[in-house]
């Protein structure tokens, strides 16, 4: 289970949810990490998809992420689009999760720890006032 | 390749701020200011008007109020075509892929004479309200862009790694900037001429860390016309003129990001694409007497230079740093000013690498020529050079 901050504010642009990714979407609510694994080549991708984007299966089942991994990189963003402006300066980052899938997301850093990359970091649920986000986060340690 | 593609002319305006506000009583119209640049053009190659068969134009950004601006200056110029007119996009690229269309034109042997060209007005429009479209090029807008990513926030995370790989410095980086504004400091086209300090550059203050205000683009309007034509025509009109002598492309099959963890700061794409334009061209990457790249901010100029075979993995923020890079140098870099100075009116950006190196390889370009330059090499991308349009060119004169 991801642990769950809760943000107190809506998502300044949030994602559209189509019948593929609902699961996700949802699971994500729950606390869950998952994305879609290929049923005939075996291989998770991330965000999920419906058509497996190395063999091109229409048949995938959902299974669950890796919820921690290494920091890849990261940046601050202090020049921010109209609509992010006032969450600037914000982080983001990429994240090698340990089952070998990459993915790019916010970063929340922790007080008193320097975002170094190459660090653990694990993902965490952000429940905003309408549905949710996910980020990565130094482990404490 | 057969029957080869020539560049006999070339124009282009300064790039600066060109587009009119809405108030403003008198507006700044994209098509006077591209019929002014047709004729240039074709004064400079010394081609007629009855000759052009093909004209490919970048897509204009939607501030640009006449739609369909392609045919529209078909029809102010008057200038009947059986080849082809028409607009292309492809994010950054789009004007390396205009320029390629038009090289295309010549080789399917649907024109004599092709037009490359296109205007990009976009600075009355401020940048954060600029960003609410672009944060949408780039990256996933559903899994992505609610996180906040902007395009240059990538190549910051770039920038980042490079530094952790590499022990690379912002000293290094900030020595691109420094180049590109001296570089530019003698260019009459480039939109940025005053020039600045290492210390300056890392004064700034942070936009996407660790990239300072600059080491990342200014934003900015520009337009450019190229002329192109066959190898046998360009040899008749007895002028300077520069070869297509090698071209490559690769896409890598990714959006921005791979989610198979791969090496981000490699520019595969890029080294893929230029071994193939260099194999076509017979060369290897040192016989280049310059390249002009597509680098919109001081990291990717380092990673493309690295990614061209131009300096060695690792060290092309030392090469910047030690001169190896500015004009004098071993293998100058963006003797425009580079997009960092020159500026990044970002659809038409690529035609104003063309036009620096039309000027270079032609021996026109003033107090900024490379000596006795004659073979150069220009870029154009998409993403995080997920795509790479590489070019290569040798001047004839």
């Amino acid at each position: 289970m991801l642990e769950t901050l809760k943000m107190l504010s809506v998502r300044a642009y949030p994602p559209r949810v189509s019948e593929a990714t609902l699961p996700f979407w949802s699971a994500l609510r729950e606390g869950r990490w998952m994305t879609t694994q290929c049923n005939d080549c075996n291989r998770q991708t991330f965000p999920p998809k419906a058509i497996c984007p190395h063999c091109w299966s229409a048949s995938v089942r959902w299974t669950d992420l890796s919820s921690q991994g290494e920091l890849y990189s990261w940046t601050r963003v202090h020049a921010a689009p109209t609509i992010f402006a006032a969450d600037a300066p914000y982080s983001v980052c990429i994240v090698d999760l340990d089952s070998g899938v990459r993915v790019a997301c916010k970063l929340v850093e922790r007080p008193g720890i320097d975002t170094r990359i190459g660090m653990a970091v694990e993902i965490v649920r952000l429940q905003y006032e309408d549905g949710d986000l996910f980020a990565a986060r130094p482990l404490n340690r | 390749m057969g029957n080869r593609v020539a560049i006999v002319g070339a124009s282009a305006i300064p790039i600066g701020r060109h587009q009119s506000a809405e108030a403003d009583e008198l507006q700044t119209l994209e098509h006077e200011i591209l019929a002014r640049l047709v004729v240039e053009a074709t004064r400079d190659a010394g081609v007629e008007k009855d000759q052009i068969d093909s004209l490919v134009f970048t897509l204009p950004r939607p501030y640009t109020r006449q739609k369909y601006l392609h045919t529209f200056l078909i029809g102010q110029l008057r200038l009947p075509c059986r080849g082809s007119v028409l607009e292309v996009m492809g994010n950054g690229m789009t004007a390396a892929l205009a320029f390629d269309q038009a090289c295309n034109e010549i080789l399917l042997g649907r024109a004599k004479v092709a037009l490359a060209l296109g205007i990009n007005m976009e600075s009355a429009v401020s940048a954060a309200e600029h960003a609410m479209s672009s944060m949408r090029t780039t990256g996933d807008v559903d899994f992505h862009v609610p996180a906040g990513f902007t395009p240059i926030s990538w190549y910051a995370m770039d920038a980042a790694r490079y530094m952790h790989e590499h022990g690379a410095t912002r000293e290094q980086l900030a020595a691109v900037a420094v180049k590109n504004r001296f570089h530019a400091s003698l260019n009459p086209l480039a939109q940025y001429r005053k020039p600045i300090t290492a210390d300056e550059v890392l004064r700034q203050r942070p936009i996407v860390e660790p990239l300072g205000l600059y080491d990342v683009p200014p934003r900015g309007d520009g337009a450019a016309c190229l002329v192109v034509t066959t190898e046998d025509v360009a040899k008749g009109l007895g002028r300077p003129y520069v070869l297509v002598q090698g071209r490559g492309f690769c896409h890598d099959g990714s959006h921005q990001i791979s989610d198979v963890p791969n090496d981000m700061i490699a520019f595969d794409a890029a080294r893929l694409a230029s071994s193939e334009a260099y194999a076509a061209a017979g060369i290897e990457p040192a016989d280049l007497d310059l390249a002009e790249v597509y680098a919109p901010c001081t990291i990717v100029e380092i990673l493309v230079s690295e990614a061209l075979g131009l300096t060695p993995r690792g060290r092309g923020g030392v090469a910047a740093l030690e001169g190896e890079t500015t004009l004098g140098g071993r293998i100058p870099i963006s003797t425009s000013g580079g997009l960092t100075s020159r500026g990044h009116p970002s659809y038409v950006t690529s035609l104003y690498n063309y036009v620096e190196l039309a000027d270079q390889l032609r021996g026109r370009a003033g107090e900024r020529q490379v000596k006795d330059a004659r073979w150069g090499v220009g870029t154009g991308e998409l993403g995080n050079y997920n795509a790479a349009l590489v070019h290569v060119f040798e001047g004839v004169r």
